[in-house]
């Protein structure tokens, strides 16, 4: 592969420490390299920033809910019609894209890794079929474990190496990534119309979504896989459900981490910082939240920030979108999956004329400004929950211009100068900061910081954004436009994007975890067991139900456990 | 004033196939001004190709305009494979001699479109301002929404002096229809705004309706059980029942439903 | 004999994957597992059509691969709107082939569900789909409902694996911890077994789901004495069955989405599930027909972002059934070229419709000999998918499934014949 110099731009690269210096970058065989001969192409990033590809923590763009979601909005798929090009295969979506305009959006705006944070186990096949549809960026799906009979039943009985290898033989089932909980125990409450709160115990199963939750973490450190647990906790998008979301915390923080990272990364927080009792006295909690997190080491966050606009809610979190329906009176779809988990979707406009909504769109930007250290912090929309991924460049503005904060907070409704802190916050974002929320934190939250990704570092894969802006530049129009359309956008050392247009699309990896699990007596009782519900439970058969190697024809396979 | 006549050439109708043409972007608002030799250039599509527009229409001017207002564009021929016809024009005239294809007048914000024979489906779909006149019958999705969307047309007017198909005023939340013949099956579904006025029959009028006001002056096949009896009132001289509902909807269903 | 195990059967909607089969001499020679259509199918005693053929002067002549291919790319690179229509009897890989090559040719691709579901992706799209994979009805349902749908004929082991007969976990005693409903306009073999068996007029379907929603929604006093030809007490009966379920399901058939009011019966038995989440839960589904029907409208969603009809003419995706569903094009005459991939139209559609159909340049891909097939300028033989080739396809409730290659075939598969089109047609338009 041809090597490329990349000449004279201002460095972000925070895993590294390089704090915007201007030096070059080498690039050869898809990787970053020492030094390239004079062969080499070059790129002169002369007035530009260049950071390390971003990479999306947590971003629903893969399987069975995302396409059930285009399916329910053909008039959300026209608002987003391209035409094929030389290139480019046709494009279609604004909150619910098609998978090539997911791929071809991500790579303009210099992201190249994606993580999909809810598969449907049963339904790994799906993600991956659209994983591979994908293009250009590299991407991974982590399977829901938290609501599956098997896991309920170790977690009953408390027996964490069972489900230790219950969860090692799931994640190599679904080639997944890492253990992704979804309103533990209220999604099978579901199943009968029902929720749970975090001491409330699961219909018929006798466990509590607390132990669940705790189980479920030390068994995710019992095998040392590369992601902590990935939680997204219950009562999300309740009034006063921040004192819920302290407690989930609180749950876990004496569990040590089985390697140099956090020992939970909790989702989407916005939805989880609300105070008051009911909609009529909503308000912001972020500054609790924060507070949390500031004094806790055992904890990461991603905003799931909300952008004004109407986008396309979904979430394994079953009752959670119906309460979101009953509000609306849209048009609402619910999935239920056998034996593991469910899913709802609706279309959501959030407004800056109602004050809940105000107040949702504070929290998310208090979130990233009240917490101190940006290691902490990874910035997500919960696309397309919070707001489409393409509004990634309006939140980075928020973030970084207080006065663009003040413009909008004259344009929405008042309730924000008396429920939501945002007014008091003088904080700005520097892009070493934005480079930490986009790039470092979330690469290392998910140990991918040891594959290559989420840095410039000699070795690392030669994912880089180059942004046609000054470091010194602090209008939010010029940030936004410099954000959404990469100067240059190279994946795997290949130029994707320039100008701001794809030029280049070739197939991304998908990565998966191998994990192993070594005691063989307790791998031979769970097989047993499992064996038992696919017999009596499941509608397919055991032999049918893991993904095989043709869904992943371009694998990077992270081994974790004793396959280490 | 200046007036534009497009009259569609033989060369549409040749072969087996009868490939539709579209003729989106052939507005008073594009075609203000513009010479007879500039609309010529004028790209429009045909299948999967473009063409230029006088390869497949005549086209003469006369007189000129400074704003679409004082812009009248004449359709001769058979367009009834011409589909989008005055799609998205905000002024001036469009008058369709004889029959015209699918989505005339879709998404207008005025002006006023005259169709002097039938028209094809999604007739003024989506549409927020002006008139729509058609001579002859409409087809199915009379003044709807698309598909998938909460809401169809939200206002201007539409007169249909035939009869009309399936779905008239699907979504409807503002303006008006009337159509003097009969139509199909539920007209005003799901209409939550506006008037909706059939002088003729229907067939399971205003299912799903939460708000608005539908009136069927002939008479009414499938009556939907779930519609309350209110009254009985007097609608431009013709004394009718009104009814409440569609019920079915639940307690948010507050459309009136006026029948013989 | 050699065994293979946990086949997926390429028939119904219902992708039963319990199947096994002995195979001797290439030939499947015994199923077990599969319902009597299933295993006529598996057995593969069908005639085959044995070459690519071409039509001239109204006669066919055996050619080759290569001559075929040739033929059906220069028919579809010339035409001005092409349709491509089919696809629900193979795999999503040749799925994807076809919406690329739909998409280079600037043509119209849809699937057979414009002619069977295609009403209820409408209605879901008006109202959404609140709904379950077919182990949560195993599992949990205590009221199975099946409206204008007959599984015990048209989905042999539905009921067995999936419903009604099937034990779950929290339905232990099978169907004794069930109750059966079923609406129909005539007593089915299915509504025989039923608690409660509703007869509604035919084309009332929408009528009697509006009535059972104002009950539900607490209008019950407006409900005439009658309606579809429905006592009003039976539907006040039904209404209360529905509210006290623990966990219902609604299984509707091509008797609600093909019958007068088409998806708004759909909508409005949607409607009802959703009105019913008040009380209890509920759910529903379409008893799906083609093994991978399913299929074609997920991956066209995903690559799309429409699940049928869709129209590429000017190079993105316009959807809109009505326009740009296969009948609409034919019925209208405006398709002047059409790929039929593992689809019959010509015994499904409109007689107007097949009679233009073969009036126009026609290619077919397909295992078997059918009356499109007979029309056909072009005539391309491939493999049966999930007998002679692997692939991919989707239940009914939307759960992928890897269908096995069972024995050796002669024939190239859907995909490589899609794939040397697309690799022609390219070649002609200058493209590669």
């Amino acid at each position: 592969m041809a090597e490329l110099l990349i000449k004279n731009g201002i460095v972000f690269d925070p895993i590294n420490g390089v704090k915007g210096e201007k030096m070059d970058i080498c690039i050869k065989d898809g990787k970053i390299v020492e030094s390239v001969s004079s062969e080499a192409k070059v790129i002169d990033a002369s007035g530009c920033i260049v950071m390390p590809g971003g990479v999306d923590a947590h971003t629903h763009i893969a399987g069975g809910k995302v396409n059930a979601g285009r399916l329910l909005r053909p008039e959300d798929g026209r608002k987003g019609l391209e035409p094929r090009t030389s290139v480019c295969r046709a494009c279609s979506g604004y909150s619910v894209p098609n998978t090539f305009a997911t791929g071809y959006r991500y790579a303009k705006m210099g992201y190249t890794f994606l993580m999909e944070p809810a598969m449907p186990p049963l339904k790994a096949r799906h993600m991956h079929e659209e994983l591979m549809d994908t293009p250009i960026v590299d991407k991974a799906g982590m399977p829901l474990l938290d609501n599956n009979w098997m896991t309920l039943q170790y977690v009953k009985s408390g027996d964490i190496e069972k489900l230790a290898a219950y969860i090692a033989w799931m994640i190599n089932a679904t080639k997944g990534y890492g253990v992704k909980i979804v309103n533990p125990g209220g999604t099978e409450a579901w199943g009968w119309r029902k929720n749970c709160g975090l001491e409330d115990p699961v219909p018929y199963f006798d466990v509590t979504p607390a132990e669940i939750i705790k189980a479920l973490a030390e068994a995710n450190e019992r095998l040392s896989l590369p992601h902590s647990i990935h939680l997204h906790a219950n009562r999300l998008g309740q009034p006063g459900n921040y004192e819920t979301t302290l407690k989930t915390y609180d749950l876990v923080k004496d569990i040590k981490p089985s390697r140099d990272r956090q020992v939970m990364h909790a989702t989407h927080v916005q939805f989880h910082s609300y105070g008051g009792t009911k909609w009529a006295d909503f308000e912001s909690k972020a500054d609790e939240i924060a507070k949390y997190v500031n004094r806790h080491e055992h904890i990461t966050i991603d905003l799931g920030a909300v952008m004004l606009g109407d986008t396309t809610t979904m979430t394994a979190d079953g009752p959670m979108e119906y309460n979101l329906y009953l509000l609306t009176g849209r048009k609402w779809t619910n999935c239920d999956v056998e034996l593991e988990t469910g899913a709802g979707i609706t279309p959501f406009l959030y407004s800056g004329k109602v004050p809940v909504n105000t107040i949702q769109w504070a929290i998310g930007i208090e979130l990233a400004l009240l917490v101190e250290d940006p290691w902490k912090v990874v910035l997500t929309t919960d696309h397309p929950n919070g707001g489409p991924f393409i509004t990634y460049p309006i939140l980075i503005s928020l973030l970084m211009s207080r006065k663009r904060r003040e413009e909008v907070m004259k344009e929405v409704h008042s309730v924000i100068n008396q429920r939501a802190v945002l007014p008091t916050i003088e904080r700005e974002l520097d892009w070493y900061e934005i480079a930490i929320m986009t790039r470092g934190t979330p690469a290392k939250i998910l140990g991918l910081h040891e594959h290559g990704k989420g840095h410039l570092g000699i070795g690392a894969d030669a994912d880089v954004a180059i942004y046609e802006i000054s470091p010194e530049e602090t209008d939010a129009g010029r940030i936004q436009k410099a954000l959404l359309s990469a100067k240059y956008t190279i994946k795997g050392g290949e130029v994707v994007v320039k100008d701001g247009e794809v030029v280049a699309a070739p197939e991304g990896r998908t990565f998966y975890v191998d994990v192993r699990y070594e005691d063989e007596e307790v791998w031979k009782e769970m097989l047993g067991d499992l064996e038992r519900m696919f017999k009596e439970y499941y509608t397919v058969s055991l032999a049918n139900y893991p993904v095989q190697d043709h869904y992943v024809p371009k694998p990077y396979v992270i081994k974790a456990g004793a396959a280490e | 004033m200046q007036t534009i006549t497009l009259e569609i050439r033989e060369k549409v109708f040749e072969g087996v196939a009868k490939v539709p043409v579209e003729l989106d972007g052939v507005t008073p608002d594009a075609l203000c001004g513009k010479s007879a030799d500039e609309i010529k250039e004028m790209r429009v599509w045909w299948g999967n190709r473009q063409e230029k527009l006088g390869d497949l229409f005549e086209v003469s001017v006369e007189g000129n305009a400074e704003k679409p207002d004082d812009v009248k564009i004449v359709c001769k021929g058979d367009f009834s494979v011409v589909k989008r016809v005055g799609e998205g024009m905000s002024a001036g005239e469009m008058i369709v001699e004889g029959n015209v294809g699918m989505h005339c007048g879709a998404m207008m914000s005025g002006g006023r479109i005259v169709v002097k024979g039938n028209a094809g489906c999604w007739a003024g779909r989506e549409m927020r301002g002006g008139e729509l006149i058609i001579e002859g019958d409409a087809d199915d999705y009379l003044g709807a929404a698309y598909r998938g969307e909460m809401t169809g047309m939200t206002g201007g007017r539409i007169v249909v002096k035939g009869n009309a198909g399936d779905y008239v005023g699907y979504l409807c939340g503002g303006g008006e229809i009337i159509v003097e013949g009969n139509v199909g099956i539920l007209a005003g579904l799901g209409m939550k705004g506006g008037r909706i006025v059939i002088n003729g029959d229907a067939e399971a009028p205003g299912g799903e309706m939460t708000g608005g006001t539908l009136i069927v002056k002939g008479s009414i096949k499938d009556m939907l059980p779930s519609f309350r009896f209110e009254s009985e009132e007097e609608i431009e001289g013709v004394k009718l029942k009104k009814y409440a509902g569609d019920l079915a909807m639940g307690k948010k269903a507050k459309g009136a439903l006026y029948a013989p | 004999m050699p065994t293979i195990t946990d086949v997926v059967c390429p028939l119904c909607g219902c992708l039963c994957d319990n199947i096994s089969v002995e195979v001797e001499d290439n030939a499947v020679k015994k199923v077990s597992g599969a319902c009597a259509v299933g295993r006529a199918k598996l057995l593969g005693h069908e005639s085959r059509i044995r070459s690519p053929m071409i039509k001239e002067g109204g006669e066919f002549r055996e050619c080759s691969y290569e001559e075929a291919i040739r033929r059906a790319a220069e028919i579809l690179a010339a035409a001005r709107r092409p349709l491509l229509y089919g696809w629900s009897s193979t795999v999503c890989e040749a799925h994807k082939v076809g919406i690329l090559l739909a998409e280079v040719l600037g043509g119209v691709i849809d699937n057979t569900a414009s002619v069977c579901h295609g009403p209820t992706v409408q209605a879901v799209q008006g109202v959404g789909l609140p709904t379950c994979t077919l182990g949560e009805v195993k599992n949990r349902a205590d009221l199975i409902i099946y409206w204008g749908a007959n599984p015990v004929e048209a989905h042999g082991n539905h009921m067995r694996r999936y419903s009604y007969i099937s034990k779950g976990w929290f339905r232990p005693g099978g169907k004794k911890d069930r109750k059966l409903v079923v609406v129909d306009v005539r007593e089915t073999r299915t509504a025989k077994m039923a608690d409660l068996f509703i007869k509604v007029e035919p084309n009332k379907d929408y009528l009697v789901l509006a009535a059972l929603r104002a009950i539900v929604n607490g209008f019950a006093d407006v409900i005439p004495d009658e309606v579809g030809g429905v006592p009003k007490e039976k539907l006040v009966e039904l209404a209360e069955m529905m509210k006290k379920a623990q966990f219902g399901i609604i299984f509707f058939g091509m008797g609600l989405t093909q019958s007068r009011y088409k998806h708004n019966n759909i909508e409005q038995a949607i409607s009802l599930v959703r009105d019913l989440y008040a009380f209890t839960k509920f759910a529903i589904m379409p008893m799906r027909g083609h093994y991978n029907v399913t299929g074609f409208n997920q991956v066209c969603t995903w690559q799309t972002g429409f699940p049928f009809a869709v129209d590429f003419a000017r190079g993105y995706a316009w959807y809109n059934p009505g326009e740009t569903a296969a009948n609409d094009v034919l019925s209208r005459k405006e398709c002047d070229a059409a790929l039929i991939v593992a689809s019959d139209p010509a015994a499904h559609f409109p007689a107007e419709s097949v009679k233009y159909l073969a009036k126009i340049p026609l290619v077919v891909i397909d295992p078997y000999p059918n009356l499109t097939t007979e029309i056909a300028d072009v005539v391309i033989p491939s493999a049966i998918s999930g007998i002679e080739a692997e692939g991919t396809a989707y239940r009914m409730d939307k759960v992928p499934l890897r269908l096995k290659k069972l024995v050796d075939s002669e024939f190239m598969t859907d995909e490589e014949i899609l794939e040397r089109i697309l690799d022609e047609v390219l070649k002609i338009k200058g493209l590669r």
